[in-house]
């Protein structure tokens, strides 16, 4: 069998044959597969029943694992998964959906914003890696955008405007747009805004990107409206449709982004009422992005 | 000189020519204008170099004029043009440009959000008449999405969804959402949030839509982030390419719109370094759009 990456977008996302993940791989696998990655930004496996280890193990071979504490409002006893996993379930320790008005739910709505992971975190992530375990009948797609063809097409003056802009990331941020700002002091300290630069340059393809995501609450320098204007202008025009595509999961799925370069949010299902068991892991960064932090 | 309109887009917008506005208009041209507003949503007139006092007289045709009081923060001393007219320029009473950070710019960058106009008041707003005096070089187009059509597009199942839905409307949320709160508590009453039905039906022609605005926050009963989600998908389907129509302005251009029927937004210019004189009129609406319980 040999790994083959064919392009199924205009601008990125490849799907990827030959390879069984379950299995080690070689050193020319991981590197075709990292090399995809910088190329294209998302990565599509089919037919990948992995167990949870098997996903961890196929994740180290990308660097160092995030551990996913910092990023949600989960009490150390409502853990379905363990720390090596962001559950992006909407089920509960027992594996019970989450009833409506559960806090956990209102502030995993929040992953219906545009945004690219842990981007509230000094090191963002580099890569996702998401393993479809059930999906709902209808619904629950997540959609991709690719930001180095969104930088490219942003006209000159634009790109002038943002070549140096600095923003602040945060959970509070993206939650307080949907109006969840219930915080308590331990989660307002473990959710302190982080900065990073607006724009990136992915350091293989020498492609420049913008760095945007719903996380975002200020730009450094200028005052709160304006900036939160010029970012809703600038999501608005990185979220055109000709920039995404959209990925319907059927169980077996693993899609891995790479958070350097695209956003994604979940779509609308009936999540009150459907089981959808989707469980991340998370190839941690190495630098900040922001030089004088480094 | 006979009235003439012709259609300028898939689903609204008239452009009206064979009438000077600035002369007195027959009942029955009055009439005719009214219809022509209640099935194309926006009308275009050109070459309407009216005085204020013109404006002011043309727009009674549609009804009565709604007072620019309690829509923004500046002070009845700061304003430059009289009350029958909403100043959506970015000049202070003597003329000059408004300072970058001008606490009154902050809040006018809020016309960026789609909105219908006066959807914060217990009886919302008919239309608006805006009059084109002077013009930026670049940008400050008006865009306008039309609501019979985005309701026509929606799914069955969502259509049930909202038919009895009521949500709250006030210009503390459309502000919050860049982050504008710094509000006396003089603003704060002013701005108290108001009860509107989401599905309104138009008198004369029957045809549904959804009343949108980014001064909702809120639907009744429901928790505030899951009403903001769903406000949120609804504002981006209804905002879709194939429902908006952009006017790029030129001096003279008077446009009519129907805030029961239309959203609108402005888009981005440099208007903290050229004039754009923009002056408004409002017409009352007749009735609240929820019962008298509310």
């Amino acid at each position: 069998m040999s790994l083959k990456i064919e392009q199924v977008h205009r601008y990125f996302v490849g799907e990827v044959s030959g390879i069984d993940l379950s299995d080690p791989l070689s050193k020319s696998e991981v590197i075709q597969i990292e090399e995809g990655m910088d190329q294209l930004g998302v990565l599509i496996f089919r037919e990948q029943f992995l167990s949870d280890e098997e996903q961890v193990s196929y994740t180290k071979n990308f660097g160092e694992l995030e551990l996913h504490v910092g990023s949600n409002v989960l009490k150390g006893n409502e853990r379905r998964l363990s720390l090596e996993f962001a559950d992006v379930s909407n089920l509960d320790q027992d594996g019970e959906i989450l009833k409506k008005g559960d806090r956990r739910r209102m502030f995993n709505l929040g992953n219906k914003l545009w945004h690219t992971d842990s981007s509230f975190r000094n090191i963002p992530s580099k890569f996702s890696i998401l393993s479809c375990r059930s999906s709902p009948k209808v619904g629950g797609n997540t959609e991709f955008s690719f930001m180095p063809a969104v930088y490219d097409e942003l006209d000159e003056g634009t790109k002038q405007e943002i070549a140096d802009l600095i923003t602040e990331h945060s959970l509070i941020y993206s939650r307080g747009q949907l109006g969840f700002s219930d915080f308590n002091e331990e989660e307002k300290q473990m959710f302190k805004p982080v900065q990073h630069v607006m724009v990136r340059e992915n350091e293989f393809t020498k492609r420049k990107s913008i760095y945007l995501s719903s996380h975002i609450g200020k730009i450094l320098g200028w005052e709160i409206p304006e900036g939160r204007d010029f970012i809703r202008e600038l999501m608005e025009f990185a979220t055109q449709r000709h920039f995404v595509y959209a990925h319907e999961w059927k169980p077996g799925d693993l899609v891995m982004w790479d958070n350097r370069q695209c956003m994604h949010r979940v779509r609308p299902f009936k999540d009150t009422g459907e089981k959808r068991d989707m469980r991340r892991t998370t190839v941690a960064g190495i630098a900040p992005t922001l030089i004088s932090a480094r | 000189m006979t009235i003439v309109i012709e259609r300028k887009h898939e689903h609204f917008v008239g452009e009206v020519s064979g009438i000077d506005c600035r002369q007195p208009v027959t009942k029955e041209d009055g009439q005719l204008m009214n219809e022509a507003l209640d099935q194309f949503g926006v009308l275009i007139f050109r070459k309407q170099a009216f005085t204020d006092l013109e404006q002011i007289t043309f727009s009674k045709i549609f009804g009565e004029i709604e007072l620019a009081k309690g829509g923004n923060v500046t002070k009845d001393k700061d304003r430059r043009l009289d009350v029958q007219m909403a100043d959506v320029s970015n000049l202070d009473k003597d003329g000059n440009l408004l300072e970058r950070s001008d606490r009154r710019r902050m809040f006018n960058l809020g016309n960026r959000l789609w909105h219908s106009d006066s959807s914060y008041r217990v009886i919302p707003a008919k239309c608006s008449l805006l009059s084109c005096r002077s013009v930026a070089s670049s940008g400050g187009d008006t865009e306008f999405a039309f609501m019979p059509a985005a309701y026509d597009a929606l799914d069955q199942d969502i259509k049930m969804e909202i038919e009895e839905l009521v949500t709250e409307h006030s210009l503390l949320y459309s502000r919050g959402q860049l982050g504008f709160t710094e509000f006396d508590d003089e603003e704060r009453k002013a701005f108290a949030p108001v009860a509107q039905r989401l599905v309104r039906t138009n008198e004369f022609t029957g045809r549904k839509s959804i009343f949108l605005s980014s001064h909702i926050g809120s639907i009744v009963g429901w928790e505030i982030p899951e009403a903001r989600d769903l406000i949120r998908e609804l504002m981006e389907h209804a905002t879709s390419q194939s429902f908006v129509y952009r006017h790029s302005w030129s001096v003279g251009d008077l446009l009519v719109w129907d805030n029961r029927q239309c959203m609108h937004r402005v888009r981005r210019f440099d208007d903290a370094s050229e004039p754009r004189d923009m002056r408004r009129t409002t017409i009352a609406g007749t009735a609240k759009t929820v019962p008298k319980s509310n």
